[in-house]
């Protein structure tokens, strides 16, 4: 019978095949488009893509132990705004603001966390509540149009770059910020037992429960993380893009999709810090690709959808043929 | 007399296993035909193709002597064979009614079809819950049936087809002695009335009580089918383990047991009165009772998973903290639940993170995930000792059998060295080799000075390994037994008679 | 003999429709605005409740088979467009117009349902793949497909008989039909047998994935539904209509207020209904109190969690 069938690990199978989807993109890039091959696009393709990839590792952590978090489009947003608000351009006020800013994400990611683990509302939900209530406190604050100013050294976060720095041509600062959050987040599943303890959350809370897995706490810290990680991706965009209102629109979901493209599996159980690694970039490459076509930027949204329903149809395929 | 069920050269192969093997079997109209085997022995296998669920790669299947090919398990069902599965496959939300007609829901004359006649519905339900009997409003939901209450709306779900061959995968897994036995005479019953019964049961004594004739599969192979005088219980053991069962349960202790290492003392909580017990390091100590006697809340009391009302409890000389499964197991507490898929497993981990799962919860989340007592090494050792079998421990334990998914789990609280072990049901669908080695590991738990509370429904299983039996009646506790009680005896105190 | 087995989702039902009706007449009261418990009054607040309302009847459809529809707001921004585009203005046009767009309706309930039930894919993705893939055709070819629904077709927003709109008399309509389908009906049985245990229903015989298949149908049919009405309100479609409204995830929201599992298996229109009642009498409500939009949508969030958190907290087992 089936018992007797070693499975491979899926996991494994997973960060390959999100690898492999992100090279072919970028190697389809790279064809229509040869300088980016060059370090310094490649710099700045990393740098564009920086938000996405640090918003998708937090929201591994929900999908790790079988939630979603669907307020992370909004926390940006907030985060924007916010911080255009609260500095106004004062260049003085950039580190006391970014500071505020961590704890106003960690005070949401807690709420979220909270709701879920002690009113045992499903994640779904209670993130959409927090993605209402979040926005529209956004915009109240705001008045319903972009206000305030960020100042240059706020905006030097997402968009500084040094130049002739060997090997690489140039180095945006918002690489590095990705590369140091990503090590922090990588260590925080892998570099850890957190990470273990998540996924034997995601895969059965109960049984997690009755071996002693504190399993609300485990879940509140994801939330937590996800928030987090949503207002440092706030910080780099408000960098490069400015301020604006719909600054995080539709980002929860890409989120989602980037960690479900790399192979992490949805309500828990499976999945490594890499499927949101490859995931988001293979749909960064993805824009990419279609901006270089020349293609409307409406149907950016078409065919991300067809890579999600072909990515996890596969999946499904390849594990319905392995059984 | 034509065979009701006759099915012939069988073979199902997977991936890398031959699951049956020419395998062939009949079963007559007012027979019962028992199956035995150990668990992949390849008695799933063949009622998975009897009920379309699987599509043999060769060999035939004969209802009443014609030639059957069945795409879908509604293609089984029409030709009259029901199968009543070990997991039960009802609707919790639902009522009895709505549960026994679905998939074959009456319908009113005209519309099409398309709308219910829940009259006739709920009439019908009632003759039919009067035919297995069973006094259950048919308008209840399923969601407030005990696990008897439920087996036997299942099986009104099979009468209701009329069907001629009724399969029971483990029907008396989950019940109790008194529910086991009124189960069985309902099976007489059916026989009586012509009906053809396939048992699967891993319980020797109900197999010698009720079966006509007994086939033992081994690997998924035929051993041998012989009629009921014929077939003794050491002769299918041995047929199924292929080789004589000496020492089943382990011997009694020599050494007397050693101070007290739990102690409940007048403790309350929802469906248990009033609970006093004391548990000494080196014993084992059997719970039995009937299915609402209050033992399966002791055992989510003890296991950390029911707030206590009032009362005092100790463990290992401290405080115990009840009502918190985390802070029990820091108190020295593990716990085998009996489902282990929904409580004891994380089944898409691997086998070597389950066995961690428990050290893990207890070390700090900021702890080293493959380093120091998570090294895959020191967690191998622990399954190897346990004598786990895997292709290798990075395999998720999902695929393992039940018996070796039961010592990885042993061996995740082992790791943690808890003053007291608490299995509830420990050998429910586990083939009896397993069974001997887990009774014979926590007898060596017990000898190494931790105390053993084992809560389970099969009684000679209870009877063979406990030091002390203590038999639960309506919450509280009828009585203490010492060791090797005869089963009349406890029978008695669950049932509330006096001795 | 119904109200038996009904009981506790009714309940649910009653519990929302006494806190809304209550919170709406308090609020009226007090701020004096008494020309709401008019007819015309109460007939606004049911209005209210049509768009929302047709979608979460067709999501509870599927959230009952524990399958979930995230493509909904694409679906009424789509009917929504094609609609004024194939009217362009027209009155003879709307039979085919009407006809083409749940002909559209119904073949996106198809691929949605063939994804989820025979393809295998988790259906919040499926769903959320299909509904970006509209999204982005629409948004990418609205330049070309602009035009106006016939001035005949509005009367579906704005026409009434005996003072009750026609849109709220078909909203109830409707939910009675569906609500009778549910509880009377062999499709209805099979959609609890196959959402409260699908090993079970399969097990029993019952084709679960056409049941699946059926629910999706009947989930992009009332999304088509609350797109052609929201056509006739708005005049001419636009590819934002649906996702500005958030159908998707409030549909979702009011379904679970409503009482019924996000697993699947229990639950009705009843619920779903009242809990869409819940949010029109807030947002009256907010509106009789002059609480601005974006204020409103902070209560909103704050609203759908402490309602799905009053039945979920009694729970006692996980939620992810």
């Amino acid at each position: 019978m089936s018992d007797a069938m070693s499975k491979p690990r899926a996991a494994r199978i997973a960060i390959n095949a999100g690898l492999l989807l992100f090279l072919c993109l970028y190697a389809l890039i790279v064809l229509i488009q040869p300088n980016y091959l060059e370090p310094g696009l490649f710099m700045n393709f990393l740098r564009r893509a920086a938000p996405l990839v640090i918003l998708a590792a937090g929201q591994l952590y929900v999908i790790l132990t079988g939630g979603f978090d669907l307020s992370v489009g909004a926390v940006v947003t907030f985060t924007v705004t916010a911080a255009a608000l609260l500095t106004n351009g004062d260049p003085d006020a950039t580190w006391p603001v970014i500071a505020l800013l961590y704890l106003m994400g960690a005070g949401i990611g807690l709420f979220n966390g909270l709701v879920v683990a002690f009113l045992k509302v499903p994640s779904i939900i209670a993130t959409l509540g927090t993605m209402l209530w979040l926005n529209g406190l956004a915009l109240a604050w705001s008045g319903g149009a972009a206000r305030g100013d960020l100042p240059e050294n706020f905006r030097n976060l997402g968009r500084f770059q040094w130049r002739d720095v060997a090997l690489v041509g140039t180095l945006p600062m918002a690489v590095l910020v990705l590369v140091a959050v990503l090590a922090l987040l990588w260590w925080g599943v892998h570099g850890i037992g957190y990470g273990r303890r998540a996924l034997a959350v995601g895969d059965n809370p109960r049984a997690a429960e009755l071996a002693g897995i504190p399993v609300g706490r485990t879940r509140i810290t994801a939330f937590v993380i996800s928030a987090l990680a949503a207002v440092t991706a706030g910080i780099l965009l408000g960098g490069f893009s400015g301020v604006s209102v719909n600054a995080g629109v539709g980002l929860e979901l890409q989120s989602i999709a980037a960690c479900v493209i790399g192979g992490a599996m949805l309500l828990g159980g499976r999945g490594t810090i890499w499927c949101a690694v490859w995931g988001a970039l293979s749909l960064f490459a993805l824009f990419t690709l279609l901006n270089l076509l020349g293609l409307p930027q409406a149907l950016r949204d078409s065919i991300q959808g067809l890579i999600l329903i072909v990515a996890v149809g596969l999946t499904a395929w390849r594990s319905r043929a392995r059984n | 007399m034509t065979p009701a069920l006759d099915m012939r050269g069988i073979c199902k192969a997977f991936p890398g296993v031959k699951a049956l093997d020419d395998v062939s079997f009949d079963c007559r109209p007012g027979e019962v035909h028992a199956i035995c085997g150990e668990n992949g022995a390849g008695k799933s296998t063949l009622m998975k193709v009897l009920g379309g669920s699987y599509r043999p790669d060769a060999g035939e299947i004969r209802i009443d002597g014609a030639a059957m090919r069945f795409a879908h398990p509604r293609a089984a069902a029409m030709a009259g064979i029901a199968i009543i599965h070990q997991e039960l496959s009802l609707l919790p939300h639902r009522s009895v009614t709505e549960n026994i007609f679905m998939g074959h829901e009456l319908v009113r004359p005209g519309f099409a079809g398309l709308l219910l006649d829940r009259g006739a519905m709920r009439a019908r339900a009632r003759v039919l819950l009067d035919r297995v009997g069973a006094q259950i409003d048919p308008d209840r939901s399923v969601a407030g049936l005990s696990i008897a209450q439920q087996q036997l709306v299942e099986i009104a779900k099979a009468l209701l087809l009329d069907a001629r061959i009724l399969v029971l995968d483990e029907p008396t897994a989950a019940l109790d002695d008194r529910d086991a036995r009124q189960l069985l005479d309902l099976i007489r019953i059916l026989r009586g009335q012509g009906v053809a019964l396939v048992y699967i049961s891993h319980r020797m004594p109900e197999v010698a009580a009720i079966a006509d004739r007994v086939t033992v599969l081994k690997d998924g192979r035929l051993i041998w089918t012989r009629p009921q005088a014929e077939a003794t219980i050491p002769a299918i053991v041995s047929a199924m383990v292929g080789r004589d069962l000496k020492d089943f349960y382990p011997a009694a202790p020599t050494a007397a047991p050693g101070e007290t290492v739990l102690e409940l003392d007048a403790v309350q909580a929802e469906g248990l009165p009033e609970i006093s017990l004391t548990l000494r390091r080196g014993e084992i100590l059997g719970v039995a009772g009937l299915e609402d006697s209050g033992k399966g809340q002791l055992a989510r009391l003890l296991a950390g998973d029911l707030r206590p009302a009032g009362g005092t409890a100790r463990l290992a000389g401290r405080p115990m903290p009840l009502g918190n499964p985390r802070r029990m197991i820091a108190a020295g507490l593990g716990y085998l639940p009996a489902d282990r898929k929904r409580e004891g497993l994380v089944l898409r981990q691997s086998v070597r993170d389950n066995a961690a799962l428990a050290l893990r919860a207890m070390r700090p989340a900021w702890a080293r995930p493959a380093a120091g007592v998570f090294a895959p090494a020191m967690l191998d050792a622990g399954l190897k000792r346990m004598d786990v079998r895997a292709a290798h421990f990075g395999q998720e334990i999902g695929a393992l059998s039940g018996g070796n998914q039961q010592k990885a789990i042993i061996a995740r609280w082992l790791a943690l060295d808890p003053a007291v072990l608490l299995f509830v049901e420990p050998t429910r669908g586990i083939d009896i080799a397993a069974k001997a080695a887990i009774y014979q590991t926590m007898r060596e738990v017990a000898d190494q000075g931790r105390g053993i509370v084992v809560v389970s429904s099969d009684l000679p299983e209870l009877i063979g390994i406990s030091d002390r039996v203590l038999v639960m009646h309506r919450g509280t506790i009828a009585g203490v037994l010492p060791r090797d009680p005869r089963e009349e005896e406890i029978m008695q105190l669950s049932l509330g008679v006096s001795v | 003999m119904m109200a038996d087995r009904t009981l506790p989702r009714l309940s649910v039902a009653m519990v929302l429709l006494l806190i809304s009706v209550t919170i709406f007449a308090v609020t009226a009261i007090a701020t004096g605005e008494t020309a709401q418990f008019s007819l015309q009054g109460v007939t606004g607040l049911l209005q209210r409740m049509v768009a929302l309302g047709l979608v979460a009847i067709g999501q509870t459809f599927v959230i009952l088979v524990a399958s979930i529809d995230l493509s909904v707001a694409a679906v009424i921004s789509g009917t929504a467009v094609l609609a004024s585009w194939l009217m362009g203005g027209d009155p003879a046009m709307i039979v085919p117009a009407v006809a083409l767009c749940l002909g559209f309706a119904l073949a996106v309930g198809l691929v949605n349902g063939a994804l989820v039930a025979f393809a295998g894919i988790n259906p919040l993705i499926a769903t959320l793949g299909t509904g970006l893939i509209l999204q982005g055709v629409l948004s990418a070819s609205y330049g070309s497909l602009g035009g106006a629904v016939a001035p005949v077709f509005q009367q579906l927003a704005y026409g009434s008989l005996f003072g009750i709109p026609w849109s709220v008399l078909a909203l109830f309509g409707l939910a009675l039909t569906m609500g009778g389908l549910l509880n009377r009906s062999v499709l209805g049985a099979r959609i609890f047998a196959v959402g409260g245990n699908p090993d079970g229903a399969r097990l029993a015989g019952i084709r679960t994935g056409r049941v699946i298949l059926t629910a999706h149908v009947i989930c992009s049919l009332f999304a088509g539904l609350a797109g052609l009405y929201l056509a006739a309100r708005v005049q001419s479609g636009t590819p934002w209509l649906g996702r500005d409204g958030i159908y998707d995830l409030e549909s979702i929201a009011v379904t679970v207020i409503g009482g019924t599992l996000l697993a699947g298996g229990k639950g009705g229109v009843a619920g779903t209904l009242a809990g869409v009642f819940l949010f029109a009498s807030l947002d009256a409500s907010f509106n009789m109190l002059g609480i601005d939009a974006f204020l409103k949508q902070v209560l909103r969030g704050f609203v759908i969690i402490a309602a799905v958190a009053v039945h979920a907290v009694r729970g006692r087992g996980h939620v992810a």
